[in-house]
């Protein structure tokens, strides 16, 4: 297993410099300093406000190669700032990104974690009671409306979770965030809600297959020959052996929960790392975006070993060679 | 699950519902508070007054940083009115043919109370003096500071020059440049045209006239700034920025500032409009006098006329990054002003007025043209469309300012909120005609023909292809919604018979395009600095052309005749005379038509009617101090407005009883 897991490191590892590459391409050949100057200084700057912050940022190096000090260039400091975790600061507004990310990791797991808890304290017995009911009206009636739940843009639940919950019955806040204890869960009822509906289609579907594909196998009738009940058997028996595939698509966003949910943050005003994103890609901040990138890269690689782990230790037949 | 976790989950998720059960996003003990509170969408780039030019830093700084002038709050054209300085100071014209102006300080003043000041020990804060202002100027000269008004502030005598000592200081001498900032500058110094002549008074030398540079004192490019903050909030080793940490001497703290979602300014305790009452003082004071109208809109209350400012205690500002969620809480009474989203705007506008749905709630319209124009230009060095076609180009020109409806363009995609525009000045400011009509700005599709005739394009055809004539509208949007105002355009001059291709690119690529001058006609936008006619037609002034000078006259438009008149209009006040130049000049531009003048926007706020004393000014002025809430009205209108509707989670709850109990005693059943 130790050799499975530093090959597995080191693949990952080759992938994230090519991460980082393509990046770099993307970022810093395609677009200009001046453009990414001009959108942090605004279209009035003079072009010597222009060109001190070009150089401010270090973005008048040469690219790829610098005859005098061939550690001084672009691509030189972008791996280097990268790979040390020193991102440098934002080009919008020059405010370290290391800081940044330390505040907007708060408010992303606020709201990323109830909702991965209740969805999934939500999401598995109901896709349980399903797979229990199954080839009855309960069972299709379920599929047809997980279907339906899965059909329906993700946007459409929160405009209408905030105009059927916050403007027509008042329930909670529409938009906002105040991290006081007193006061969050105001705030991040709504998001949660809503997000745990959008979720609901999609987990259900997926963890009543699994569950459903369990209940024909042979140890199952086994056991209801042993007389065992059916409400045993699906908690006893399928619950903890469908447990195996489920715990993939859990482990792999885990890390996830750490980079916030783009939509949810930007459509409630979460001031999380998924809102730092689209700041970041409206402001042409590349500096946090190439981070926030890498970040996500590496937590991918992350969950990808760590799911393979978790299947060893879920299922002791299982063995990484 | 064992049943003590199961209990601490469905205790979890209880509070997270119960919680959750007011759709009220405020604290409670904030209920009767005079508080604004205002949604914001992009956050500040930074709060350093000498950088900060974007609206969303100003309306932050606005408040924290006080200005030496400022403008009268309900007069208009718009009227400077003295700030921290005493008075708005006249002209004089020194021996060598150069301008000065003299500042007095008011006595006593104070900045905001903030460890920088106290880091040796003391008092927390420090008068405010004349070196202040000073010190702020050569931060504006200093290339490391970025300033973005440098070329403009470098109209007073040696700030460039200044800027080019310290620069070649810091590059010379190592030791120079650990030195603390405010010793730097005292090194490189003197800067000849900033004149420290006393604690209070202050003298402003200008190589040239330049009238306009009084509207800089009103702004926060020249607010009084303290050394020591500057020294102390480097950036650098986690200690905060200067641009993260402004302290200022304005009539707003920053109380708290987290830029991504919340920032609350409090009200200033020791502002002079607070603790010296008696001066009096017309930037401290609400105005008894105002613009025609103002009376009777109730901005003449004398509950308010002639008191201390400001009356708020708190300014609160909430990010919102969309529309329709900050206008359903502005309806809910959570915002206490909004402008209307067009998702919204049939429900709030009916008939070019507010409808009754909006008056019921005593919801109040405020319009104000801004000034800023919208405009379509040509890129006068382009061959075919430019100045080197000579009179065909022109034609040409005249032909396409003919096709374009703006009226109807606003009504498509502005719901009629904006005037079609007949000039680069717009209302509001002197040089603005309202009598006056282009008479290449009135729609008339036969008489743009007939110039395309004499152009040599009759109908649109290019006699060297014998095809419509082709050219590229270039821009720098990809949108759908920006897409379909381009076609707007380029229909209106297909039925000329031109072929106006619409180039959109990203907006980098449209600017790689405009460094390179790779572009025939593009459509741009300029809001006012000031309010003076200087500050539009200088859009158009040989000296501020794109290509060659990279400034802000994208149309490279070059006519020595209104150059001439341009600099004779930008050294006046506004007189008869300065009139009639900008007649002259107006009458240029009809005829060579470097741009097609679309378009004035309009902005439509909408008011609850517990804000006192709203009115807008267009420009980005920190009006808010001259503002009112009546919190009880609000609170009342509140808990009207957003009383919790309880029905459906009974009724789900019933029907969870009555859809789950069955089925549990079914299974128990099957299990026995």
């Amino acid at each position: 297993m130790l050799a499975y897991l530093v090959r597995r490191i080191a693949a990952g590892a080759v992938t994230i410099l090519g991460v980082l590459l393509f990046l770099f391409v993307l970022f810093f050949l395609v677009a200009k300093p001046e453009d990414v100057a001009r959108k942090a200084l605004g279209e009035r700057a003079p072009q010597q406000a222009v060109q001190q912050w070009i150089k401010n940022h270090g973005y008048d190096r040469p690219r790829f190669w610098n005859p005098e000090k061939p550690t001084e260039t672009m691509l030189v400091d972008h791996f280097r700032r990268m790979l040390s975790f020193d991102f440098g600061t934002s080009d919008a507004d020059d405010v370290p990104i290391s800081r940044r990310l330390r505040e907007g990791i708060g408010p992303s797991l606020s709201l990323t974690l109830p909702l991965f808890v209740f969805g999934l304290l939500l999401g598995i017995p109901l896709a349980l009671l399903v797979a229990f009911f199954r080839d009855t009206y309960i069972d299709r009636a379920g599929v047809v409306v997980c279907v339906l739940l899965m059909s329906v843009s993700a946007l459409l639940y929160i405009i209408g979770g905030q105009y059927l919950l916050g403007k027509m019955l008042r329930w909670f806040p529409i938009s906002g965030f105040d991290p006081a204890p007193a006061v969050i869960a105001r705030f991040l009822a709504l998001p949660v809600i809503v997000g745990i509906i959008a979720g609901l289609g999609d987990s259900v579907r997926f963890d009543r297959t699994v569950f459903v594909e369990e209940t024909s196998k042979d140890y199952v009738r086994t056991a209801r020959a042993k007389g065992a009940g059916e409400g045993r058997i699906m908690l006893r028996h399928v619950f903890r052996n469908g447990l195996i595939p489920i715990l993939t698509q859990i482990v792999i966003a885990i890390p996830f929960l750490f980079t916030g949910s783009i939509l949810l943050e930007s459509f409630f005003g979460i001031p999380g790392l998924g809102s730092i994103t689209v700041d970041a890609i409206n402001a042409n901040d590349f500096a946090t975006l190439r981070t926030m990138v890498f970040i996500g890269s590496l937590l991918f690689v992350l969950g990808q070993i760590l799911t393979d782990v978790s299947y060893t230790l879920a299922d002791p037949r299982v063995r990484l060679e | 699950m064992n049943g003590r976790l199961r209990a601490a989950v469905a205790g979890a998720l209880v509070v997270l519902v119960l919680g959750g059960c007011t759709n009220d996003p405020y604290p409670s003990a904030d209920a009767l508070e005079r508080i604004l509170y205002q949604p914001f969408d992009d956050p500040p780039k930074t709060l350093d007054p000498q950088v900060a030019y974007s609206v969303v830093d100003h309306m932050v700084i606005g408040y924290v940083y006080d200005t030496l002038l400022g403008y009268h709050y309900l007069k208009r054209p718009f009227t400077l009115i003295p700030g921290m300085a005493e008075q708005v100071p006249e002209a004089r014209e020194l021996e060598d043919g150069r301008v000065a102006y003299r500042f007095r300080l008011r006595p006593g003043l104070l900045f905001h109370e903030d460890a920088c000041f106290s880091q040796g020990g003391g008092a927390r804060t420090r008068a405010v003096g004349a070196a202040d202002v000073a010190f702020s100027l050569a931060r504006v000269g200093d290339p490391a500071v970025g300033s973005p008004v440098l070329e403009t502030l470098g109209k007073i005598s040696g700030l460039v020059e200044f800027g080019k000592r310290l620069e070649d200081r810091r590059k010379n001498d190592p030791s120079f440049a650990k030195l603390r900032i405010d010793q730097q500058y005292r090194e490189a110094g003197p800067i000849d045209g900033v004149r420290v002549l006393g604690d209070l008074e202050l003298e402003i030398v200008l190589d040239d006239a330049y009238p306009q540079i009084l509207y800089w004192f009103a702004m926060p490019f020249t607010a009084p700034v303290p050394w020591e903050a500057v020294a102390a909030y480097t950036g650098q080793e986690g200690v905060e920025s200067f641009a993260e940490h402004p302290v200022g001497s304005g009539p707003f703290v920053l109380a708290r500032y987290d830029k991504r979602s919340r920032i609350v300014l409090r009200k200033n305790e020791a502002w002079y409009g607070v603790t010296h009452p008696e001066w009096k003082a017309p930037a401290a004071t609400y105005p008894s006098e105002g613009a025609p109208g103002d009376a009777e809109a109730g901005l003449l209350d004398p509950a308010y006329v002639g008191r201390p400012l400001p009356f708020l205690s708190r300014i609160e500002f909430r990010r919102e990054k969309e529309p329709i969620p900050t206008f359903t809480k502005f309806m809910q009474g959570y915002y206490d002003a909004s402008s209307v989203i067009k998702e919204s705007f049939d429900r709030v506008i009916q008939k070019g007025d507010l409808s009754p749905d909006m008056r019921s709630l005593g919801i109040s319209l405020a319009r104000s043209v801004e000034p800023s124009i919208s405009y379509l230009g040509f890129n006068m060095d382009d061959p075919v469309v430019g100045a080197k076609g000579g009179e065909r180009s022109r034609k040409l020109r005249q032909a396409m300012s003919l096709a374009v409806d703006s009226k109807e363009f606003l009504r498509l995609f502005a719901n009629g909120r904006g005037i079609p525009a007949q000039t680069p000045i717009p209302p509001g400011i002197f040089g603005y005609d309202e009598a006056y009509e282009n008479p290449f700005r009135q729609p008339n599709v036969e008489r743009a023909a007939a110039l395309l005739v004499e152009a040599g394009y009759p109908e649109g055809i290019d006699p060297a292809t014998g095809r419509p004539l082709r050219l590229s509208f270039d821009a720098g949007d990809t949108g759908a919604a920006a897409l379909l105002q381009f076609q707007f355009y380029t229909a209106a001059w297909r039925r000329l018979g031109l072929d106006v291709e619409v180039a959109a690119t990203s907006y980098n690529q449209f600017q790689d395009k405009v460094r390179r001058g790779a572009y025939q006609i593009f459509t741009w936008g300029w809001v006012a600095d000031y309010p003076d006619p200087e500050n539009f037609l200088f859009l158009l002034w040989t000296p501020m052309g794109r290509i060659h000078g990279g400034g802000p006259n994208t149309a490279n438009y070059s006519n020595p005749r209104y150059d001439e008149l341009f600099v004779r209009m930008k050294a006046m006040t506004d007189t008869p005379e300065r009139m009639h130049l900008i007649e002259q000049m107006r009458e240029i531009l009809q005829q060579d038509r470097p741009w097609i003048e679309n378009y004035y926007p309009e902005r439509y706020a909408l008011y609850h009617s517990w804000v006192k004393n709203e009115k807008p000014a267009g420009l980005s002025l920190p009006t808010a101090k001259y503002l009112d809430i009546d919190a009880a009205e609000r609170a009342l209108r509140r808990a009207e407005w957003n009383a919790a509707v309880t029905w459906p989670a009974w009724a789900l709850l019933a029907l969870f009883v009555i859809v789950v109990v069955p089925g549990v005693f079914t299974f128990l059943r099957e299990r026995q």
